[in-house]
């Protein structure tokens, strides 16, 4: 489906729809947005995601430092986003403190081997493939966030009785915030013109839905 | 026209595709394209390449297939029309280019069965399931629609302030009037198969399980009047044209619209998608009980404040 005269945004989401749609159509996933999760999966899930929250900005960094000038739009892009983004770890625990698991089980907790697979590939592409290749991580952790955070919000809230944001305000805000951030994702994707980027951008993405979607799985 | 026939197919149709698994009929050159969209049955990009790919085929192939069939090899389901998830996605992101590449998609597939008759193609719809939105759209524009007595279909896209936009307003008007298609895009409401039947848009009504032979019922009655129907068909569209034109202007003014959904809107349109989720999952009730039931509410609450519940959702 790849257009050389498509804005890269639509050719990407062209490109990828099918990784996202495998995500979205999981059974695994499909369960927790249509029944949410138990008290007991709802903490590994949240215990999973502090270590996407606690990679994600030194991905960035990784990536960032590693940028040339002709990119330095992505550069500039990632600072401001890792801004945005520092300190969310805390919500995590804030939720998972609420869910009865506290701040130094979480911070010792082993990763799965997907999520470890999932950050050392995101470190790797950042340093020795592409270092745009961030913003394939960031647009599939963003898609996945505003697109099925709302649904997936709804459902945990429901199966465990939450209230107001109480213990899930890390997905919940998520799903609002990265709403905004999909515009500005856009914006400076269709900048891109390197096809060496392009192509490490959608790779990205494509091992970041994959991976995320096996984490679920096990969750 | 002859071709070897491989795996149950013309050779000029024999490809791998993985939402759509195509049936040939050689009594009546008749090709059903049965769609698998699993687990939820929608027009997703690639499931529309699978099908443009399909109608390429037939157009390379002038005279091979008679009969185009579209079916669904999903239960109770026949298409429940856009990708939701798509839609949310690139309404986020702020991308009017991405919405108008969908849409011009759609259109060129909705063109391909509007001009079906001019390339010598008889075209049914064989409903067997519920449909929505652009599920409905794409059995409309079929020469001849066969619902299954169980089969519910609508536009519910006005309960989240859209509209569809691939051609419902040109087939519905065309088919069944202005005033039913103006009742059924502006109402959002679902409505039962007999309920179609009655308003014209449904030509042919079949007890549950009864769509197959009704389709046969259908292929046996045209085939010795073949070039007849189709110069009718024709015919008709010269009488009462659908433009290309006016379904891109549409389409444009679609994706203009869908830009604007608000945040209120978009978790309308999340709550339908999982409401579809859980029936996979198993549950009862699906995305056509989930209109109904914001219907309801939407109706008492207004009764009840002057204003929708709706209205206040964030």
């Amino acid at each position: 489906m790849q257009s050389p005269s498509l804005p890269f945004f639509m050719d990407l989401v062209a490109r990828t729809d099918e990784s996202r749609r495998a995500f979205e159509t999981n059974s695994k996933v499909l369960d927790i947005v249509a029944n949410g999760l138990s008290v007991e999966r709802y903490r590994k899930l949240l215990l999973e995601l502090y270590h996407v929250v606690w990679h994600f900005n030194p991905v960035c960094a990784a990536a960032a430092s590693r940028i040339t000038d002709q990119h330095k739009q992505v550069r500039y892009f990632l600072y401001d986003h890792m801004q945005e983004e520092k300190g969310h770890e805390e919500w995590v625990l804030n939720d998972l403190a609420f869910v009865g698991v506290e701040a130094a089980a979480a911070r010792k907790y082993n990763a799965s081997l997907h999520m470890l697979a999932l950050n050392g590939y995101n470190y790797w592409a950042a340093d020795r493939l592409h270092p745009c290749s961030a913003l394939g991580m960031l647009y599939a952790l963003e898609v996945i966030a505003s697109v099925y955070g709302g649904p997936i919000t709804a459902a945990i809230t429901e199966s465990l009785l939450l209230q107001d944001e109480r213990g899930i305000s890390f997905i919940s805000s998520h799903s609002t915030l990265d709403a905004e951030h999909m515009a500005e994702l856009r914006v400076i994707l269709n900048t891109i013109q390197s096809d060496e980027a392009k192509r490490a951008i959608v790779d990205s993405v494509t091992f970041n839905f994959f991976h995320f979607t096996r984490v679920l799985e096990a969750v | 026209m002859s071709q070897t026939i491989v795996n149950g197919l013309p050779s000029s149709l024999l490809r791998s595709y993985r939402y759509i698994r195509l049936e040939w009929n050689p009594e009546f050159s008749a090709l059903t394209a049965k769609f698998a969209v699993k687990p939820i049955q929608c027009y997703s990009l690639a499931a529309m390449a699978e099908l443009q790919q399909i109608f390429n085929d037939i157009s390379a192939s002038p005279g091979l297939v008679r009969h185009f069939v579209m079916a669904s090899d999903v239960s109770r389901v026949f298409n429940f029309g856009g990708d939701l998830s798509l839609f949310v996605l690139l309404v986020r992101a702020r991308d009017l280019d991405s919405l108008r590449l969908y849409a011009k998609r759609c259109i060129e597939l909705v063109w391909w069965l509007e001009n079906a008759a001019q390339l010598g193609v008889h075209t049914t719809a064989l409903v067997q399931g519920d449909t929505l939105g652009g599920g409905l759209e794409s059995a409309l524009l079929h020469h001849t629609v066969i619902f299954e007595r169980s089969a519910q279909a609508g536009y519910p896209e006005v309960l989240f302030n859209l509209f569809p936009g691939m051609g419902a307003w040109n087939l519905t008007i065309r088919k069944a009037g202005y005033a039913v298609a103006s009742d059924m895009i502006l109402s959002g409401k679902i409505y039962t198969a007999d309920q179609l039947f009655r308003r014209g848009l449904v030509d042919i009504l079949a007890d549950d399980g009864g769509g197959d032979s009704a389709l046969s019922q259908v292929l046996r009655t045209i085939e010795p009047r073949f070039r007849g129907t189709l110069g009718a068909l024709h015919a008709r569209r010269i009488a009462l044209p659908v433009t290309y034109e006016s379904l891109q202007a549409i389409v444009d003014h679609w994706a203009s619209t869908a830009l604007g959904l608000s945040n209120r809107d978009l978790r309308l349109m999340e709550r339908l998608a999982r409401a579809q989720v859980r029936k996979v999952g198993g549950a009862e009730e699906g995305a056509v009980e989930e209109i109904k039931r914001m219907e309801l509410d939407t109706a008492w609450d207004v009764e009840r404040t002057g204003q929708s519940e709706w209205a206040t959702l964030s």
